[in-house]
């Protein structure tokens, strides 16, 4: 039987057109309490914030203090 | 020679970046300049403000929130009246961080404005700088239009700690609105004179529930044992957040004569109550009361049991 090794969505997600990572902005990696957020550099050179590991306490600063609300933090249902 | 340390007065290298045509940088440099912490940053901060893009005008607004002062006030006066909400809303919450006096004195000319919004987010700001001046607008705001705006001004009134309003706050306690009757009770508590006394114990015939609750807690800072037999009367309340509050009103109180009515009180199923009860019939340490604990030492609540305990040895060392 086929294992599924990597996750294949994770609870925070950015949206790269408005993510300002590449301005010098580490806003999200640097509220993380769990740490679990980088910075990386894109397809194009240009650099945007991602969940590096998928440990998400679901506590959103990471939402909140997003200054051009590129961040998404997707609750999952039973939280709500 | 080399500098111990690196020379640090770059505030207007980290504002050049308030001039660059994207946004996101702009947004960068308000960022840094709020977390260079140095007061030198407030004028390039407040001319980020009036910046074209709204995502720079409310991260300076945000930022604001790190400095003090009445250049840091003026300038989110100024941006409560920006067309874009989260701009507002920024502006209005850094206005609630502020807590140098001298910041007042760019809000107080702002205390009679005809906007709603701008209106309350002033008296939420000025509340905590406790500037006398604010007093009369905030009295004359007691008849605004809006409950958010009263209740906002009440809370004014109430931080001012002043004898003299306790005309208005009388009157404010008979509004029409809970949440104002409620705030202008709360903002009683300041005064022990019999104004606010009255003004408390008639709230406890009030409709709301939420409103008595607020009195009879009250009644503990303004109270004296003269309004105990009013404090006995919501006793038998039906809502029992009402009734704890008397309880712990009258533990406050050492009103021993009502000892015996809260000993009966032990039997309600609700353990928030039983804990108070617990707790005051400690504090009270009537000997007759010992009976109605009795049952309860083992009380399925553990914060119950351990008020129960307390209070037992509490009643025993008195008796002894």
């Amino acid at each position: 039987m086929p294992l599924a090794q990597t996750a294949t969505s994770v609870p925070v997600t950015v949206n790269k057109d408005l993510c300002i990572a590449d301005k010098g902005c580490t806003v999200c990696v640097d509220v993380c309490p769990l740490d679990v957020l980088r910075i990386a550099v894109t397809d194009d050179g240009t650099k945007t914030a991602y969940m590096k590991y998928d440990e998400c306490w679901y506590c959103m600063p990471c939402e909140a203090d997003c200054p051009t609300g590129a961040v998404t933090v997707n609750l999952p249902y039973l939280l709500k | 020679m080399t500098a111990l340390f690196e020379e640090f007065d770059d505030i207007a290298d980290l504002a050049l970046g308030l001039d660059d045509p994207s946004p996101g940088t702009r947004i960068m440099a308000v960022i840094d300049l709020a977390d260079s912490a140095d007061p030198a940053a407030i004028p390039y901060l407040t001319l980020a403000t009036s910046d074209p893009d709204a995502g720079v005008r409310k991260q300076a607004a945000l930022a604001l929130t790190s400095f003090d002062g009445p250049m840091t006030a003026a300038a989110l006066v100024i941006a409560l009246s920006d067309t874009d909400p989260a701009v507002r809303e920024a502006a209005a919450l850094s206005l609630t961080e502020l807590k140098d006096p001298k910041a007042g004195d760019a809000i107080l000319p702002h205390l009679g404005h005809s906007d709603e919004f701008k209106l309350l987010s002033c008296f939420a700001g000025i509340k905590e700088l406790r500037r006398a001046e604010a007093m009369a607008p905030a009295i004359t705001a007691f008849s605004h239009s809006s409950p958010v705006v009263r209740v906002q001004a009440v809370g004014v009134v109430g931080w001012l700690q002043d004898d003299t309003s306790l005309t208005a706050l009388r009157e404010a306690a008979m509004d029409s609105d809970p949440a104002v009757r409620r705030a202008a009770l709360a903002a009683l508590g300041f005064s022990k004179s019999d104004t606010a006394q009255q003004a408390l114990i008639d709230a406890l015939k009030d409709p709301e529930w939420l409103v008595r609750e607020a009195a009879a807690e009250t009644l503990a800072k303004s109270g004296s044992a003269s309004c105990v037999p009013a404090l006995r009367s919501v006793l038998t309340d039906d809502f029992w957040q009402v009734r704890l509050k008397a309880v712990r009103s009258l533990g406050k109180l050492g009103a021993t004569e009502a000892a015996m009515q809260i000993g009966p009180m032990m039997d309600l199923d609700v353990p928030n109550l039983r804990k108070e009860c617990a707790a005051v019939l400690g504090e009270l340490a009537v000997p007759e009361t010992r009976a109605f604990l009795l049952p309860f030492e083992n009380d399925t609540d553990p914060d119950v049991r351990k008020n129960v305990r307390w209070a037992l040895g509490r009643i025993d060392k008195a008796a002894a």
